[in-house]
């Protein structure tokens, strides 16, 4: 048996980020009962508080709210709720996290629990902080809302606790898209599109500003009590979370599928299987692992295209070059010049 | 909805059921080598088309006088080709002139309620028209429409900057962004619902205190767009003076009790003088609280807090 979460386990509790979903949807005006039916979900039990449902069911109320509600308003306002959220002690810790820093800490820590669908990860440069996101599952056409919603998250939390504008910039790995009111209005003005990633970015020292309520004792004595089932849960990740944080370990070795099964304890047949089943399959997660180590060595470390090469353990630079390009669609030249302006 | 359409269907099979036994008690059928198909499918084919136009009417329409002419009078145009239709299969003797008198009478009068009904639909547009006019002005699009607030969204506003700026491209106009301060706090502690209300509250208030050639929108969230034809930067900066000190006097009761909520607000404005985008971009840049703090190229007026 996998030690992995797959959109098909059953890992989100019902009264958690999915009741808040339900919330919104009735306020305009479509019923719960209504998306839970329209998303496959029986509602027998709903009122259980251990009822829980998998990431695809969650991702298919997601959608079913998007159709009915047909407003590009709703990920910013589904993402204005979903953090420090009501779920038990770790929302306690982030409500009372010192600053910036110590709830992203948290929000890596407690993914599972926080922010299920899309997988944080969070680079801390000598100047500059990057919190950028990865799918959890497959998450099909819903990907772009499910940015917003995360984007929108952090900066509500952040606003709220902290009781500032902090000075975020958001890239996404999109076009520019219609609603652009949606994006500076609930999250700002800096914006740019068509970027590698899906991120907020940061200088190091706003994330290290103090919260008025923060209280850094507090969250370490909370922390113990995020005990189980909730702690239990909360170590439990998604395979394609797993797996890119062993691609990017396993980088230079280079990584293959074998090596990856026996690092998850399962078969290769298995990994395949699973895999395919979050509509990926082990070359794209390997290449997509490979794309970010890139950015973080052009930007972060200044690294020439000859140097990552080496350190990809690919055999010469115009190799790695034409590999970057199918990767991001840029060359590493042009992102290099396109970084620094975002940066 | 249905229960509406209940009386007139009625009515109208009534209508039909009679004429069909009137033709069929007093007419005598003719043979079949007589019927013209033709004829059968025009007259046929209008009157069951007449039917489905009234029936869409009454669905579409809540009731009233003007729903009734209207519905009315296409059924009188329905029943007036069902005659005609019937006289395709029935003979009636020259000693009753009844038939005549439906066959010409019906369909005249069918067009009459008609014709009274689209004269009073104009009127009620005209008074409906005034109602919306701050809402909308110039084009109408309905998916356009926010549901929180029923005011325009962004999309439409950037289609009427340009519209306003091709209709008299040498007047100024003016453009006011409004944000409020701290509404996701509302959000936040008072619930969405809340929260939804009070920006109902602030766009009432905003249409009550705009000229009747204005325009309101919704631009995202809690900022607000008002396109201002035929003014000049000084008088936009009054008027936007203006709507924020309105807006700092608004007491907001919650629905679930407890303390008042104030608010205040930040608004910038400009003259519309360059593509919608980058004018939008200039004025959502002079609303970000850090540009808030020194002021840039648009003139940023704090709002007080009441």
């Amino acid at each position: 048996m996998a030690d992995y979460l797959t959109q098909d386990t059953a890992c989100i509790a019902l009264n958690r980020q999915p009741s808040l979903l339900l919330e919104l949807g009735r306020l305009r005006g479509a019923e719960p009962a209504l998306l839970l039916r329209e998303a496959g979900i029986p509602a027998a039990g709903l009122l259980d508080p251990q009822r829980q449902i998998s990431p695809q069911q969650y991702l298919q109320l997601l959608g079913q709210l998007l159709r009915h509600g047909k407003h590009p308003e709703l990920p910013f306002l589904l993402g204005q709720n979903l953090l420090p959220g009501h779920y038990g002690a770790v929302s306690h810790a982030l409500l009372q996290a010192a600053d910036a820093g110590q709830a992203l800490q948290l929000l890596l820590q407690y993914q599972s629990l926080l922010c299920p669908l899309l997988t944080p990860h969070l680079h801390l440069g000598p100047r500059q902080a990057v919190l950028y996101w990865t799918p959890a599952y497959a998450c099909g056409s819903l990907l772009p809302a499910l940015v917003e919603m995360h984007l929108a998250a952090v900066t509500a939390m952040c606003r709220w606790l902290g009781d500032a504008h902090l000075p975020w910039r958001y890239s996404f790995n999109r076009t520019r898209p219609r609603h652009i009111e949606q994006h500076q209005v609930h999250l700002g003005q800096q914006l740019h599109f068509n970027a590698p990633l899906d991120a907020l970015l940061i200088e190091r020292d706003a994330l290290a500003q103090p919260w008025p309520r923060g209280n850094r004792t507090a969250v370490e004595m909370l922390l113990p009590r995020i005990a189980a089932p909730e702690g239990a849960a909360a170590a439990r990740r998604s395979l394609l979370a797993l797996l890119y944080d062993w691609l990017q370990q396993a980088m230079r070795t280079p990584p293959t599928l074998e090596a990856a099964a026996s690092h998850l304890r399962v078969s290769p047949a298995t990994l395949k299987r699973h895999l395919a089943r979050e509509g990926t399959h082990f070359q794209a997660e390997l290449d997509q692992a490979r794309a970010h180590v890139s950015l973080y060595l052009l930007h972060e470390r200044h690294y020439s295209n000859e140097a990552i090469a080496a350190h990809l353990g690919y055999h010469d630079a115009n190799n790695f070059r034409r590999a970057f390009k199918r990767w991001t669609g840029q060359t590493p030249g042009l992102l290099r010049s396109d970084l620094d302006a975002a940066g | 909805m249905y229960e509406s359409l209940r009386t007139p269907l009625k009515l109208s099979l009534g209508g039909l059921l009679a004429c069909l036994l009137l033709y069929a008690s007093y007419g005598e059928p003719k043979p079949l080598g007589e019927w013209k198909w033709v004829d059968i499918f025009g007259e046929g084919g209008t009157a069951l088309m007449s039917g489905l136009w009234a029936i869409l009417i009454l669905a579409s329409r809540p009731g009233g006088r003007v729903t009734w002419l209207l519905a009315g009078g296409l059924g009188a145009i329905m029943l007036g080709a069902w005659v005609d239709c019937l006289d395709e299969f029935y003979r009636v003797p020259a000693a009753y002139p009844w038939d005549n008198w439906l066959e010409s009478l019906l369909t005249p009068a069918g067009m009459l309620l008609l014709t009274g009904g689209l004269y009073a639909w104009r009127q009620e547009q005209a008074s409906l028209n005034q109602h919306l006019q701050k809402r909308e002005r110039l084009l109408r699009e309905h998916r356009a429409f926010d549901r929180v607030t029923e005011l325009a969204d962004a999309d439409y506003l950037r289609r009427q900057i340009r519209l306003e700026q091709g209709r008299s491209p040498r007047l100024p106009c003016a453009l006011i962004l409004l944000d409020l301060d701290h509404f996701h706090r509302v959000n936040r502690e008072h619930g969405q619902l809340e929260g939804d209300r009070l920006l109902q509250a602030v766009s009432h208030l905003l249409l009550l205190n705009l000229r009747n050639h204005d325009l309101l929108c919704r631009y995202a969230g809690d900022r607000f767009a008002m396109l201002l034809p035929e003014t000049g930067q000084a008088e936009a900066e009054r008027i936007a003076n203006h709507l924020a000190a309105m807006l700092g006097q608004l007491t907001h009761y919650p629905r679930t009790g407890g303390t008042p909520l104030t608010i205040s607000a930040r608004v910038a404005c400009a003259i519309a003088d360059c593509q919608a985008e980058p004018l939008l971009n200039r004025l959502n840049q002079a609303l970000e609280p850090q540009a808030a703090r020194s002021p840039g190229f648009a003139r940023v007026i704090a709002g007080q807090r009441a």
